[in-house]
């Protein structure tokens, strides 16, 4: 690893002024992720600006929403009185990522900010258009099991490897942002991008820009809600699809329902399709069948990860009977 | 007079359990040495060609750098020069890959320099700045594609008795005319090994000609021998150093590159020198279990009799060394097939050489065998415990010899009652619980009863207590503790008055720590030790009492730290007095080698693993609910870490079965598993609560103790078992391992 | 709390700042040194400063003892413990935060030691497996590793214990089901799992202080 720079603020305007100065500088938190990449030469960043000591933990109700701090750590959210009782679909996706020590170190802005966990994205002895712009995509003609069905360009078939992002992007959750040019909101569906012909970009956050907090508005989906993860083990391990499932149920007919899968796309996949062909209908295996063929429309699977298509449907079918049996 | 306490067959806590839970065990990168350094391999991005330059300038001018080593200027070693062997004819296994030597690049991330630092720091951040030149040259990497030229390995060639050439009893290829048939084909993918400990040497030339070795290695004495020969010294001036290896399963069997690059890089910087893998190095220069093909062909009659079997095996291996594993052992012994025919192959790829994983070749094996049996089972409606044992074996098939001991069916019966195997339905997707879809299989396993060649040594020290040195290593399965309790009872002493000690080349000779053969092979040595120190004892006895030189051997009595004569009450003496009289500082004796005893007997170890399975309908997840594994191992020395191991082994089972596979991209020639994350190994959720049970009947002819080994039928066996429990479950036979969600949804 | 009143001014400095020291004090100091000295000093000088301004001041405590130390920034906190502090209980698995043998208690909370540099720790309280037992007498989760005999080869057991002290601490050593769940975050490839679990209920169902 290089050597770097390293500043520890305690204001955030201190830290979004410190990574602004600098082209290659970067923030850390948890570091969990980045610590790993620059281990392998993956990033290399100049500058590292921690920010763990920045007043950003905080998990608190505003207005008719809960707000999370940026650096409010995975296990903490997980654990959180109000995530549970309001948002138990978000502590049921922190739950199935990682592992506890992993979670005691991660904070919320970091689980957002992961990158792919595509092997040639991670081995710089090979091609990647995420790490070198212009290299070729390893994974397109390569070993694809773990990659894209939605969203991909020719550039591009990694996924966003996050449980809890599948979550917050299906609790129409609102990221908050403070950068050079001051404060703004993005709503998190808006968050991360599709790879498209710049994969080397896996968000819309502007440069220096610093996730302050996430926002979730209030929902009747506090009881009939499931994280369905689909792994080669049984923790531990990073999905080869998951599913976020929410219903709001009045007797057996769904009022409104809200579904999200990960591990099929650049960026959390939001359903809303499925939503709407839920909507009025009664919570039955038939109804999610139908719902998850409206899921899957446009997936297109590469050599290795066909089974991705019959997988997908099965785990939203079964996401949405135990959301609706909780 | 009170008899001695028994140890033998206790469930002791193990000698070094306090080292091991404090933090105080010392593994080998962690051995503070003054002056001691660090080195950072830097491997090559190619599979195969030639290095046609070496950019080290940016690497040796790093801060802290001390060396930069490539093949240009290595020293030459005399092990290191061309043998002027035909370099068409690969080496058989056991030779580690001389590098630095040539421009030759032959597998992908091979050890290309070295770089020594000051910090480990520097030395990680130098090795990046190197660079390699290559001039490419076509590769494979592809199993499938190097099957057409599978070859008969030269060791086979050269011996017409290795058990690697062609086997045939009965007629060729019977099954053809069998009234039942069965043809499939299986593949196990590469499995690596992956103890949690990285590969680690820390180097020191504590002179010109003397070097001191604290290695990861499974055998001190070998990677001595290794050593010594390739610096062309004196075996006694190399010392190799393995108290505690952080597990290996066979990955320390073999001499690595990684060795020899930070013995050089000690000599070039003269400086003790540490060198530790990364987690993506293990893959590529440590060994795995290889890639392999296999294609059973069987036939039996419709009342379930085995006519015929033909199973042949093409594995993967390095173009510069020849790996060879016992895959086909099992099927020419385990079931009584009057035609047998088994044929084993190599493809040579240009990829790292494989090493033996535990339950080498047989685990392979055994899968394709065991699976084949559970799927003729299935074709004849039989239940696949009543078809093995219409086809058990009284006596060994393969050489007509009788079994040492066998006590295969009081396991099946062990076994199936405690898994509930009467709760299996004979029809697959019978049972469904909710969402599961609960199923039943079983798998045998076996593996050769080895005793080795070994010696002990014992010492007697004036405060009554003895210490026992051998240099074997203990890798897990609690050597340590297994020999102080042989010990014990041979000496009739406490186990806390004994010291055992290990892992040091200079002790008493002792094999490499492998092959599930150390209590058979060290375990005598320390009894015979003990009994020579015994004599010793009685000969100094009767040195300074008439009444114990006078005395009956048998009259003789070893207990609570004295000599006594059994109806004499006023004959005593004490250890203590007698170290006093032989000289003051300590009794010392060492036994003989000793080795395998006779060859009129088959002697092997048999275990049966029993799953059930639960099968997700919806998405394909297969949970391990339970496991049951039986074995008939000898006597047991220990029940707590013997059945620790027999755990262990089947946890490597549930990995081998549902989710270990280690992915080249042939393209690059490169693994795109390259840690933890992507290379799957079982975590805490994926083991059920694992059952052991042991026949625990002594052996009769393996060795005085009675025992036949543990370590590799503890996983020989389990996969199939596993693969046929999802059968059972969901009518899906995966015969490509591992049973990944992908395959069943 | 933060190492440098100036948040924006690097802790340690920037590449400027060396470049202007090389070319004025030292060299200044040794311009009356004749010049091959001169030249081998200054490299040993260079790296000597360049060393100093690399490093930036980090004050811990690790089990219980106060450190006041000067490290690189890249250093890990698991290298810190086992190449500086000589505390090798902890141990190496993976690096990546991917098999939990470098699990450690930072301010009493599990994490992965690997993945995080020590710097970030400036301040804070680490407890290392050689800190867990009571001078001579075992950690109760200590003595039942032992008893249970859950460990093989012994070397992730530090992380396991680490961890399996964090995970009765935390209320999540309800069932064996949730204590599978929440030490999934540490490998055991010897595969002494089911004793490793036997070991935690046992220290559970025993009430003792841990």
């Amino acid at each position: 690893m290089n050597q770097f720079q390293y500043v520890r603020p305690t204001k955030a305007q201190a830290a979004i002024d410190a990574v602004a100065k600098d082209a290659n500088a970067a923030f850390i938190a948890g570091g969990t992720n980045l610590v790993d990449l620059m281990k392998r030469g993956v990033m290399t960043p100049q500058k590292l600006v921690d920010i763990n000591r920045l007043p950003l933990r905080q998990i608190e109700r505003v207005g008719t929403g809960l707000r999370i701090g940026a650096l409010a750590l995975n296990s903490a959210v997980a654990d959180d009185r109000l995530v549970r009782e309001k948002h138990p679909l978000l502590a049921l996706a922190l739950n199935a990522g990682a592992s506890p020590q992993l979670r005691n170190m991660a904070t919320v802005g970091g689980n957002m900010l992961q990158r792919t966990r595509c092997a040639y994205f991670y081995d710089v002895a090979m091609p990647c258009n995420k790490r070198q712009p212009g290299s070729g995509c390893g994974a397109l003609e390569g070993i694809n099991r773990m990659h894209a069905i939605f969203g991909f360009s020719d550039k591009c078939i990694a996924v966003h490897p996050s449980d809890m992002s599948v979550a917050l992007v299906a609790l129409d959750a609102t990221v908050l942002l403070s950068g050079p040019k001051g404060d703004r909101k993005l709503a998190f569906a808006d968050f991360h991008r599709l790879p498209g012909t710049t994969p080397e970009r896996d968000t819309n956050l502007e440069p220096s820009e610093l996730i302050t907090a996430v926002e979730i508005p209030d929902s009747p989906f506090t009881r009939h809600v499931h994280y369905q993860k689909v792994r080669e083990r049984a923790s531990y391990a990073f999905a080869l699809l998951s599913v976020a499932a929410a219903l709001d149920l009045d007797g057996n007919t769904i009022k409104a329902a809200r579904l999200a899968m990960g591990g099929v796309a650049h960026k959390p996949w939001r359903l809303a399709a499925a939503e709407q062909a839920l909507v009025g209908q009664p919570a039955t295996e038939a109804a999610f069948q139908r719902a998850a063929a409206v899921a899957m429309q446009g997936a297109k699977a590469f050599k290795h990860n066909e089974y991705k298509l019959r997988l997908g449907p099965n785990a939203i079918v079964q996401a949405l009977k135990t959301a609706a049996a909780a | 007079m009170k008899t001695p306490e028994k140890h033998i067959g206790k469930p002791m806590n193990r000698v070094d359990g306090r080292q091991k839970v404090t933090g105080a065990a010392t593994y080998s990168a962690e051995y503070e040495l003054p002056g001691l350094v660090y080195a950072v391999l830097v491997g090559s991005t190619i599979a195969k060609g030639r290095l046609t330059g070496i950019d080290t300038k940016a690497a040796a001018g790093a801060p802290g750098v001390l060396a930069v080593v490539t093949h240009l200027n290595a020293p030459q070693t005399p092990g290191s020069k061309p043998t002027g062997k035909d370099p068409s004819q690969p080496q058989t296994t056991g030779s580690a890959l001389r590098i630095f030597t040539d421009d030759q690049i032959r597998f992908n991330d091979q050890p290309i320099a070295v770089v020594v630092a000051d910090t480990l720091e520097r030395a990680r951040y130098a090795a990046r700045l190197v660079k390699g030149q290559y001039a490419p040259e076509k590769h494979q990497t592809n199993l499938e594609a190097g099957k057409a030229q599978a070859f008969l390995p030269t060791s086979a060639k050269k011996n017409p008795k290795s058990p690697m050439n062609d086997y045939q009893r009965g007629q060729a290829d019977a099954y053809k005319t069998g009234a039942i048939k069965l043809e499939q084909e299986y593949v196990i993918p590469t499995e690596v090994h992956h103890p949690m400990e990285l590969q680690a040497i820390t180097a020191h030339w504590e002179a010109p000609d003397r070097l001191t070795l604290y290695d990861k290695t499974q055998g001190t004495m070998a990677t001595r021998r290794d050593f010594a020969k390739e610096w062309g010294l004196p075996e006694e001036n190399v010392k190799v150093i393995a108290t505690f290896v952080g597990g290996a399963f066979g990955n320390a069997l073999h001499s690595w590159p990684h060795e020899s690059a930070a013995i050089i890089a000690a000599k070039v910087a003269n400086r003790p020198v540490k060198l530790m893998l990364t987690r993506e190095q293990m893959f590529t220069m440590v060994g795995y279990r290889p890639h392999t093909w296999q294609k059973v062909r069987m036939s039996a009659t419709a009342d379930g009799k085995i006519t015929a079997i033909t199973h042949e095996s093409i594995g993967q291996t390095s173009t510069y060394e020849e790996f060879t594993e016992s895959t086909l052992a099992q099927t020419r012994m385990m079931y009584q097939s009057p035609n047998l025919t088994t044929r084993y192959r190599l493809a040579a790829l240009n990829v790292g050489s494989p090493i033996w994983m535990r339950g080498p070749g047989e685990a392979t094996g055994a899968f394709a065998l065991e699976s084949a049996m559970d799927e003729m089972a299935y074709l004849l409606k039989l239940d696949p415990l009543e078809f093995r044992l219409r086809n058990y074996t009284e006596q060994d098939p393969e050489t007509g010899k009788p079994w040492s001991s066998k006590f295969l069916k009081e396991c099946y019966r062990l076994g199936a009652e405690r898994v509930g195997w009467n709760q299996r339905q004979l029809a697959p997707g019978a049972v469904r619980d909710g969402d599961w879809l609960v199923g039943y299989g079983m798998g045998v396993g076996t593996f050769g009863a080895h005793r080795g060649s070994s010696k002990a040594s014992a010492r007697l020290l004036p405060n009554g207590t003895v210490l026992l040195q051998s240099a074997v290593t203990d890798i897990g399965p609690g050597t340590g503790t297994a020999m102080t309790q042989i010990a014990a009872d041979t000496l009739g002493l406490a186990p806390a008055k004994i010291r055992f000690e290990w892992g040091n080349s200079d002790f008493a000779q002792a094999p490499t720590q492998g092959g599930s053969a150390i209590v058979n092979t060290v375990g005598p040595a320390v009894q015979e030790v003990c009994l020579a120190l015994k004599d010793k004892l009685r000969e100094l006895a009767g040195a300074g009492n008439a009444a114990f030189a006078s005395a009956k051997k048998e009259d003789v009595i070893f207990a609570d730290d004295h000599l006594t004569l059994s109806g004499n009450d006023t004959a005593r003496a004490s250890y203590a007095d007698l170290v006093k009289q032989a000289g003051g500082t300590a009794v010392t004796v060492q036994s003989k080698p000793n080795g395998e005893n006779g060859q009129k007997y088959s002697m092997y170890s048999f275990s049966v693993h029993f799953a059930q399975v639960r099968v997700h309908v919806l998405t394909g997840e297969v949970r391990v609910s339970k496991l049951v594994s039986c074995a008939d191992a000898g006597t047991i020395i220990n029940e707590k870490t013997a059945g620790n191991q027999m755990k262990g082994g089947a946890v490597g089972g549930i990995g081998m079965a549902l989710m270990e596979h280690a992915i080249i991209d042939d393209r690059f020639g490169r693994y795109v598993t390259k840690d933890l994350a992507d290379y799957h190994v079982p975590v805490h959720a994926d083991a059920p609560d694992i059952q052991v049970a042991f026949v625990n009947q002594p052996d009769p002819y393996v060795n005085a103790l009675g025992t036949k080994g543990i370590g590799e039928i503890a996983t020989i066996g389990v996969a199939p078992a596993i693969a046929n429990a999802v059968f059972n479950a969901t009518g899906k036979r995966v015969r490509e391992l591992p049973i990944t969600p992908d395959k069943l949804v | 709390m933060a190492a440098n009143p100036e948040p924006d001014v690097p802790a340690n400095h920037n590449e400027n700042r060396r470049t202007f020291l090389k070319q004025s004090s030292l060299l200044t100091a040794l311009a009356l040194v004749p010049a091959p000295v001169v030249s081998a000093a200054e490299a040993k000088l260079d790296e000597r400063v360049a060393e100093s301004i690399e490093k930036v001041p980090l004050s811990l405590k690790v089990n219980g003892k106060k450190y006041k130390l000067s490290v690189e920034p890249r250093t890990t906190l698991l290298d810190l413990l086992r190449e500086n502090l000589h505390l090798n209980g902890t141990k190496k698995g993976c690096d990546y935060g991917q098999c939990g043998a470098c699990t450690v208690h930072v301010e009493g909370q599990r994490v992965n030691s690997c993945l995080s540099f020590a710097v970030m720790h400036d301040g804070q309280e680490i407890t290392t497996i050689e800190g867990l037992a009571d001078g001579d007498k075992l950690h109760p989760m200590q003595e039942a590793f032992v008893k249970h005999d859950g460990f093989q080869c012994g070397y992730c057991t530090p992380g396991q214990i680490m961890s399996a002290v964090a995970c009765v601490r935390e209320g999540h050593a309800g069932s064996a089901d949730e204590i599978r769940e929440y030490m999934s975050g540490n490998i055991c490839r010897c595969g002494a799992y089911s004793n490793i679990v036997a070991a935690i209920q046992d220290v559970k169902q025993g009430g003792q202080k841990v």
